[in-house]
């Protein structure tokens, strides 16, 4: 399992201890993730596992502490608006790529026009839509440019990655990513193990972890097996009822949310005091410890995590109050209306224990639920199909961007493509906000389109699930807000 | 002979073309790769943009012509997420497949003659009764949970060997053993029952009174009669471990074959490598079926071919 490379390294190591010098113990640690990464070119696809191994060889112009907070990465320091509608980065001198490229405004270019060229047809084209060209102002400096004003821009510098471009040009380039970051490919064995080493040359330090074993297994309890052998150290989307097995469990609050969205158009949902009595007919910490082992919080009336951009702490959960649900039910003549709830299973974690649990509890609010669970394809005709749009559909959304825009013009929008209302003035909101430059004011819209859906309760919010992992007795880390596996970041004391 | 071969072949370019045109049409029918490939908030414009990148905005049959063009030319075109030759990708899984549902159906055959026959010898008797009981269970427990159980005890519990993966002989034993299990079930029922027929028939009666070895009997004038319905069926049982089990088998494992990559081009939704998959395997089980025919015809000269 050890490269050749790393196990001269470890020979060293063992070699220095036995002579009594204070060398560090190889470390090497595996992971198993939950399917094999489907190429390794960090701006080609929208997969887990190819983001799990790049988010080690790669690095972005900014990224985020372990709790979420934008920091400057590959820049050198917060980057600055140069003119309405373009974004000013420094870049740290001296960077290498591993395979001796410079890392200059040049490489960052490059990153830039080859992600959103329409042909290269990246499936993360939709975090960058609002590029429109990168300019080099001189070796260390480049302006983003994007279509109008975009004060989401530094966010989405935290999610492209930058390659090199000689090798980047490369047709081979799918199987041997070149990047910054603290560790580099030694081999990808496709259907077995990707392994990385530690990049001794990193600018930010040497990792202490020497090397890094990926493997790919995607029954969940195999997973747990491998674990509990000894043979993996950390697993990820340990569920919440195999905690106890695990030698160590991690959780950490993070971004996935799953919600129903209301139809305010259509159907029983078109009265506020209806879908008002969705809301407080749901025991939300009830769904949080019941599904989930208390590894869930109550969400807060907004399809926003506390992480967020724009979360607004003034706006909080309906409380679960199943009198006045009843009351507001009776109040809309809506006693025994049939109301649709559309799901799916197997997707997310839990999607369809959550959809009968929302449906019982919606019963017992006086309603009639029809719940319909259909297989993901179908399934996402019905979520996006604007024309019939349906009473209620669940729908579970995570936002990598941590910015408030990308969930509520999807969701909130009357024009976005799972928005079920016909709220101009929100959408008036949404759009002013995506292109508002001040901090505060654009925070100021938030907090209003936030507290405003609530009121008009277009959603029935439900909780916030926190990510799992399973991770060896050695391993010593603290999973991230983000859910990226920086293996920087870990440590294993034997 | 060898004409039977080719007509049998020819046939069976049909069956090839008839499964390649049904998975073209249901995964185009009910599949969409777009949405499985775009995040969620993706904007309708982003998904016709990428969706005509693909080709996949043209009309089915433009589609469906463009696909048959390529399959003559043995173009079966390129996975849409890995952005590498189907071809390329079928050749690199196929051989971990073959090499799995190989040892697991060699393992399944060498274990199920002995034990049918000893079961059927003593109808009632304790192997018998044991026979019958263990095949039972067997054929009632679900794959899935069979391997899983076997990595709790064996590579779990008493750390025998490892849970997954491919690599060492090590890891083919668990996996082996769980494809291997349910076709040795099925197929000692039916060796017991048609050896039992066997042995009762005249011819072993007569060979029995006329004072032939009991174990001549048995094992070259019955065996020899049995061997026809036992290729049959075993010959069945290779092609629903290649068409079928290894999919669940190699899922539970992380055996790196093409039942995995069947099932997470499923889940990505990536109908390029799936119409491929199923192409070559349908090709397989026409391969195994001529093979299963002609091998019949050596085994036994009354059966007729044509």
């Amino acid at each position: 399992m050890i490269g050749p490379f790393l196990q001269r390294l470890c020979v060293a190591a063992l070699a220095a201890v036995l002579v009594g010098a204070q060398g560090a113990l190889c470390a090497e640690i595996t992971i198993a993730l939950g399917s094999e990464p489907t190429t390794l070119d960090p701006q080609l696809v929208d997969d887990g596992s190819e983001r799990a191994v790049n988010d080690n060889i790669y690095e972005t112009l900014m990224a985020r502490t372990p709790k979420g907070e934008l920091i400057p990465g590959l820049a050198d320091g917060m980057p600055v608006q140069s003119g309405a509608d373009a974004w000013r980065f420094k870049l740290r001198p001296g960077i290498k790529f591993t395979n001796g490229e410079p890392f200059d405004a040049d490489a960052v270019v490059a990153s830039v026009k080859r992600i959103v060229d329409p042909k290269f047809n990246s499936q993360q084209i939709s975090y960058f839509a609002a590029i429109a060209d990168a300019k080099k102002v001189d070796d260390l400096t480049v302006d983003v440019v994007t279509n109008g004003a975009d004060p989401i821009l530094p966010a989405r510098m935290y999610w492209m990655k930058m390659v090199p471009p000689l090798a980047a040009a490369k047709p081979d380039f799918i199987q041997n990513p070149v990047g910054t970051g603290p560790y580099k490919l030694v081999k990808w064995t496709r259907g077995a193990t990707v392994q990385l080493a530690k990049n001794d040359a990193y600018w930010g330090g040497a990792p202490t972890i020497d090397g890094i074993n990926y493997r790919f297994i995607g029954e969940s309890g195999t997973r747990l097996a491998g674990l509990m052998a000894g043979e993996f150290d950390i697993i990820t989307n340990l569920l919440p009822e195999f905690m106890e097995r695990a030698p160590k469990a991690k959780v950490v609050l993070g971004l996935e949310q799953p919600t129903v969205i209301l139809s305010a158009v259509s159907g029983v949902t078109q009265d506020l005091r209806v879908r008002q009595a969705l809301n407080f007919a749901i025991d939300k910490e009830g769904l949080a410890a019941g599904l989930f082992g208390d590894n869930a919080k109550v969400s807060q009336g907004q399809l926003l995590a506390p992480s967020y951009f724009g979360f607004d702490p003034q706006t909080n959960a309906y409380p679960y109050d199943l009198a006045k649900a009843k009351a507001l039910i009776k109040d809309a003549g809506a006693q025994g209306k049939t109301i649709t709830l559309v799901g799916t299973a197997g997707r997310w974690l839990k999607d369809r224990e959550i959809v009968e649990a929302v449906a019982q509890m919606w019963t017992e609010a006086g309603l009639k639920v029809d719940v319909k669970i259909f297989e993901f394809n179908e399934y996402l005709k019905r979520l996006f199909d604007r024309n019939a749009r349906p009473d209620a559909v669940f729908v579970s959304n995570s936002n990598e961007l941590m910015d408030a825009d990308r969930p509520l013009s999807a969701f909130y929008s009357m024009t976005g493509p799972g928005g079920s209302n016909a709220d101009t003035q929100m959408k008036a909101d949404i759009d002013a906000a995506r292109t508002e430059s001040d901090t505060a004011k654009r925070l100021t819209l938030y907090h209003k389109i936030v507290s405003h859906a609530r009121e008009q309760a277009y959603f029935s919010w439900l909780v916030v699930v926190s990510d799992l992992y399973g991770t060896s007795a050695r391993l010593q880390w603290e999973p991230r807000t983000d859910a990226k596996l920086l293996v920087k970041e870990m440590t294993v004391k034997n | 002979m060898g004409a039977f071969i080719v007509k049998r072949l020819y046939y069976g370019l049909y069956v090839v073309l008839g499964v390649t045109i049904v998975v073209f049409l249901v995964t185009r029918v009910i599949g969409d790769p777009v949405s499985a490939m775009l995040p969620m908030e993706s904007s309708a414009a982003q998904r016709a943009a990428f969706a005509q990148q693909l080709g996949l905005d043209r009309p089915l049959y433009v589609q469906f012509l463009d696909f048959l063009g390529n399959v003559a030319r043995l173009n079966l075109g390129e996975s849409l997420w890995q952005h590498r030759p189907v071809t390329q990708i079928v050749f690199e899984k196929l051989p971990m497949t073959l090499y799995l549902v190989g040892i697991g159906m060699a393992l399944a055959i060498a274990l199920a003659i002995p034990l049918g026959i000893l079961a059927a010898l003593k109808p009632g008797g304790m192997v018998d009764r044991t026979t019958v009981m263990l095949s039972l269970l067997g054929l009632s427990v679900p794959q899935f949970w069979l391997g899983l159980l076997l990595i709790i005890v064996f590579a779990v519990d008493l750390r025998w060997l490892p849970t997954s993966g491919s690599g060492d002989l090590k890891h083919m034993v668990l996996p082996a053993v769980t494809l291997a299990l349910p076709a040795l079930t099925r197929m000692v029922m039916v060796i017991r029952s048609a050896m039992m027929d066997e042995l009762n028939a005249q011819y072993i009666k007569v060979a029995i009174a006329k004072g032939m070895p009991f174990r001549r009997v048995v094992g070259v004038h019955a065996l020899r009669n049995v061997t026809v319905p036992v290729m049959t069926l075993a010959g069945w049982e290779v092609i629903r471990a290649l068409a079928g089990y290894s999919v669940v088998v190699e899922t539970v494992f992380a055996w790196p074959g093409l039942g995995l990559a069947a099932m997470q081009a499923i889940e990505r939704q990536d109908l390029i490598l799936l119409q491929g998959i199923v192409f070559y395997v349908a090709i397989m089980v026409v391969i195994i079926n001529v093979g299963l025919d002609v091998a019949q015809k050596f085994v036994d000269p009354r059966v007729k071919l044509g």
